[in-house]
């Protein structure tokens, strides 16, 4: 009976997607689409993703705590089972300390990447919207979608990836204060005396300007490779979809090819949320470690 | 007054020459464009932090703190209940010294009132012995004087009968004591 209905659904999602893509579009851009402007703000088609995710994530939230039963079952018990094993993960490998007061920063990051990408699925996204019309439109671009990937946008990538490194930065201050942010990056490691000393001292300085070069790198490597990943996958659907080409009964088995790879698709939609807050939660553990003689003492007590 | 919105607005588009100018231009990366997802970010990350980790987070919280609640109850539970056993064991020894003690202060009271009460019963028997003894002794001297009697006027009937003559106070009490030194011999 499941396998009949994972069939179906399958099939059902298959046809969705190839009848909404044959709505006429006319390329994937690697970029977000303008939707609105408010003032100066810029509203993209990925941005509106965004926060329909947001308020999805936000009514499954409320409508779980709606009614808190003290054996949780059905919603709660999801929610509860979501949240508890992120944050024990999390504790994993930033520590109680560090994970209550960021839990709510890395919950978002994976919660918000999880769901972007999986929605990014939906038949519809990416291929519903209208065509512009008059002159100055470029004939080879005339469809605007409602709705794209939030993930398949590299602003977005790059405004989490950058406000992560911001609140790096911030929690790094807080957590060794200033003197031990910079003894942490430049500080040799070990202890050594006469000229070793002084060697281990130029040594750590050098690594310490590689490390600086690191840390300026790693939102661009974030945002990078989360939109990398989501917008090759965004192309393979799409490219997959046209294999079987417009004319003919291959027109009508358009939804066929890509069934495959929307499995891959939500494979990978879960590893780059669990890539992307793993490396982030990672890099602020390496910046607030504190050494293991004082974890020893901190066992200790 | 310059705001945020005229500093937005007024951003310049990222279009550096080389391969960073490509890159941006590719991507469509413009600071109007990053500076809106950012703050579009901001506002979900807060929105999601208030209104879906915070209330979730408060769940488990609470759940947590009800478990701890009712270690914590069932330590003191034990507790009380490892006490109430010492207590009561204790009551329960007391209370047993108590009764050991009250039944063999009764078995001796018992034990001394029938000692008293077969002393008195002995006593009362003794008693009563003594007084039938006496009784009897006193029926027997009665009896005894009125056979004497009797048998001393049979005699001095018999005796005046067959001699015919009139006996006399002393005669009538020689002749008695005669017979009945006789019987009694």
């Amino acid at each position: 009976m499941r396998f009949l209905v994972t069939t179906s659904a399958a099939w059902l999602f298959g046809i969705l997607s190839a009848s909404a893509a044959s709505g006429g579009h006319d390329h994937l851009p690697p970029h977000a689409e303008e939707i609105a402007n408010i003032g100066p703000f810029v509203i993209t088609n990925s941005m509106l993703m965004v926060w329909i995710v947001a308020a999805f994530i936000i009514l499954v939230a409320q409508l779980s705590t709606r009614k808190i039963a003290l054996i949780p079952s059905g919603l709660q018990n999801f929610v509860e089972w979501l949240t508890e094993s992120l944050y024990t993960f999390l504790e994993g490998i930033l520590g109680a300390h560090l994970v209550k007061r960021t839990f709510w920063f890395f919950g978002t990051i994976f919660v918000l990447i999880l769901f972007t990408n999986w929605f990014g699925l939906i038949p519809g996204v990416g291929t519903v919207g209208w065509h512009l019309t008059g002159p100055g439109v470029d004939p080879h671009d005339t469809f605007r979608p409602f709705l794209r990937g939030g993930n398949a946008d590299l602003n977005m990538t790059a405004a989490m990836a950058f406000t992560f490194a911001l609140m790096w930065f911030y929690w790094a201050i807080t957590e060794n204060g200033a003197k031990g942010f910079f003894a942490h990056i430049f500080a040799p490691k070990g202890k050594f005396t006469g000229i070793m000393a002084l060697g281990m001292l130029l040594v750590f300085a050098f690594v310490g300007v590689l490390e600086i070069i690191s840390i300026l790198f790693r939102p661009v490597a974030l945002s990078f490779r989360l939109y990398g990943n989501i917008f090759a996958g965004e192309n393979i659907l799409e490219n997959m979809m046209l294999v079987t080409g417009s004319e003919g009964i291959g027109k009508w088995l358009a939804w066929l090819p890509p069934i495959p790879f929307y499995f891959l698709e939500l494979l990978v939609g879960v590893i780059q949320a669990l890539v992307f807050m793993l490396l982030t939660s990672v890099f602020l553990k390496l910046i607030c470690d504190h050494g293991d003689h004082h974890d020893e003492k901190e066992h200790s007590h | 007054m310059i705001s945020i919105f005229d500093f937005l607005a007024a951003a310049p588009t990222v279009e550096s020459d080389g391969v960073v100018g490509d890159i941006t231009r590719t991507f469509n990366v413009t600071w109007p464009l990053f500076l809106s997802q950012v703050v579009s970010f901001l506002i979900v990350a807060a929105l999601l932090k208030k209104f879906a980790f915070g209330p979730v987070q408060a769940m488990l919280e609470q759940r947590r703190a009800r478990i701890i609640a009712g270690e914590e109850n069932l330590k003191t539970i034990q507790k009380q209940l490892a006490e109430s056993e010492i207590t009561t064991a204790a009551a329960i020894a007391k209370a047993n010294d108590e009764a050991v003690r009250l039944i063999n202060e009764a078995k001796e009271s018992a034990n001394s009132f029938s000692e008293q009460k077969s002393q008195e019963a002995i006593a009362q028997a003794q008693q009563i012995l003594a007084k039938a003894e006496a009784a009897a002794r006193a029926d027997r001297d009665r009896l005894s004087l009125e056979l004497k009697r009797e048998f001393g006027r049979l005699v001095a009937s018999t005796t005046s009968q067959v001699t015919g003559k009139v006996l006399t106070d002393a005669d009538q009490k020689r002749i008695n004591e005669d017979a009945l030194a006789k019987v009694e011999g």
